[in-house]
């Protein structure tokens, strides 16, 4: 599906305002395919926003978001029902439907499409759910589900249809450590399987270092870091440095 | 510099309005498309109008008949101060129903119950960012949810008005048989009525159908935040509802009076 070299996401000096505030302000973000970027910042600092660019359920006001190649600031519908169609993506607060089971919104995204049979959905939901460690819950209703479960079957429903571009929201907020080190074992193996391109937002920055081989970490609407993961706590930038560390003292 | 704010606020609100009128086609249009194109859930159709149905019509046929009860009462004091003759009663107080009260008082009590839901629903489902997930998954939002129950509303109207009627003459009927003695015979006699009530009240019927799954829908689509958005998608849900029926209640009978005369014989 995938071909390494070219470039999956292609964010050109993107500006955006919401409401009364400037959250983007000429934002640069360029993801190879088949690439793992993880996405680090502090809190409201426009990560979510980000991610919404990407699949054009935001416009930028200026600037240009380019997908596969596919530019998406003219806002057509086809053209972005085209894009979304290999897109995965895990909501922050999960989005869950929550006037269907569990296990038909792992199917959604398979069924939408049409061209798989009812007997191959059910066993790779089946199979979804087995690898995220909800074996057996695909007839419970989302409302009764924890959250960290719902953030399971949000990751379960985002990859079932094996997009060639995924994106995680927080995909391990709420996790406990063992979980957490699960999840992102399976994002791997996922990623290792079908060769997508995988952006994952995070607060969790030591586990995010362990997934992802880049790391960008946007600073008031701009990315102020971007490059490998194993260098980001030697970087020259005393801001980057002391998020990495978590210390008190420093310029954030 | 305060007049100045004024007038732009003033401004500010009229294309906010011009916007959300073309919003409101916009997904009228998008309604009527969705239901061709059928990209609802299975038996979702079924399902709207049960609850739009089945929510209202014990309410809608108890209300109606007091309503009927009540207007028999004044009307029939008034023609015996006035005439004496309580014969057109019924046929009168039929008509009047059906281009009117029926189809009216019925909208108006499903812009509160079902456009409530249909606000609350739909808000919910944005606030929660479903909406976004949907959109995800290539679903038009109007086709996916605001089609079925568009449909399911439109139906129900008409089916609801009817009940209106039957409820409302029934009841309207026997206060007149038992408070003024009039022969059942006499005023159970729909013979005045003519085609023209039949279609202004059906039109009615339709049109606030139409009207109220659509307000109610872009109130909730348009929800912001958190519970409260939703609390606000649905205050302005039933507002506006209310008002489209009132304000759509007068252009109907306007234009019927204006080109058919009223449909006076
Ligand atoms: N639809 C919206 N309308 C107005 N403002 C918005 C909207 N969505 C986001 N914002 C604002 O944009 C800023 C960035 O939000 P975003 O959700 O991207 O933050 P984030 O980096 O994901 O933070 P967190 O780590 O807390 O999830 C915030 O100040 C937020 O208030
Ligand atoms: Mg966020």
């Amino acid at each position: 599906m995938s071909e390494p070299g070219r470039t999956a996401i292609d964010v050109h000096d993107v500006q955006l305002r919401l409401g009364h505030r400037q959250v983007l302000q000429g934002l640069h973000l360029k993801v190879a395919e088949g690439g793992r970027l993880g996405i680090l910042g502090p809190a409201a600092g426009g990560k979510s926003v980000l991610l919404k660019l990407l699949v054009g359920l935001l416009q930028p006001d200026a600037g240009r978001v380019e997908i596969r190649g596919t530019d998406l600031s003219s806002g057509d519908e086809k053209v972005l029902m085209r894009v979304r169609r290999d897109i995965g993506m895990l909501f922050q607060n999960y989005a869950l439907f929550d006037f269907m089971t569990v296990g038909e919104n792992v199917a959604f995204p398979l069924a939408r499409r049409g061209d798989v049979e009812a007997d191959e959905i059910r066993d790779r939901v089946e199979a979804r759910l087995r690898s995220v460690g909800l074996a057996g819950s695909a007839h419970k209703m989302p409302s009764e589900l924890s959250g960290g479960m719902k953030k399971r079957v949000g990751i379960a429903r985002a990859t079932i249809a094996r997009p060639a571009l995924v994106l995680y929201d927080e995909p391990t907020a709420g996790l406990d450590p063992v979980t957490t080190q699960k999840m992102y074992d399976l994002l791997s193996a996922d990623q290792e399987e079908t060769g997508c391109t995988v952006l994952a937002v995070s607060s969790d920055v030591k586990a995010l270092m362990g997934f992802a081989s880049e790391l960008a970490l946007i600073h008031e609407g701009r990315i102020r870091y971007a490059g490998s993961s194993s260098e980001i706590a030697d970087s020259s930038d005393a801001l980057v440095r002391q998020f990495v560390s978590g210390s008190e003292d420093g310029p954030l | 510099m305060n007049l100045h704010r004024k007038i732009e606020a003033l401004g500010g609100a009229f294309i906010g309005a011009l916007k959300s009128v073309r919003e409101l086609a916009r997904l009228w249009r998008g309604s009527l498309a969705g239901l061709v194109e059928r990209d609802y859930p299975k038996g979702e159709i079924a399902r709207q109008m049960y609850v739009v149905g089945n929510k209202s019509v014990l309410f809608i046929s108890v209300t109606m008949g007091f309503l009927g009860m009540v207007m028999v009462m004044q009307s029939g004091q008034q023609l015996n101060r006035i005439t004496g003759d309580l014969s057109q009663l019924g046929p009168e107080f039929l008509r009047l129903f059906i281009q009117e009260f029926a189809p009216t008082i019925t909208a108006l009590m499903l812009a509160t119950r079902v456009g409530a839901g249909i606000a609350a629903e739909i808000g919910t489902m944005k606030v929660t960012e479903q909406i976004d997930a949907l959109r995800l998954s290539g679903i038009t939002p109007t086709s996916y949810l605001i089609a079925p129950r568009f449909f399911a509303c439109v139906v129900m109207s008409l089916v609801l008005t009817i009940f209106a009627v039957v409820f409302s003459f029934s009841a309207g009927g026997l206060t007149a048989w038992s408070v003024f003695g009039l022969n059942p015979t006499l005023f159970f006699d729909a013979s005045r009525v003519q085609v023209y009530d039949l279609t202004l009240g059906g039109c009615k019927a339709l049109t606030y159908g139409m009207a109220i799954p659509v307000i109610s829908g872009y109130c909730g689509l348009e929800a912001r935040g958190g519970s409260e958005g939703v609390g606000t998608a649905t205050t302005s849900a039933v507002i506006g509802s209310s008002f489209a029926v009132l304000l759509i209640d007068f252009l109907l009978s306007g234009i019927g009076f204006a080109f058919f005369g009223g449909g006076a014989r």
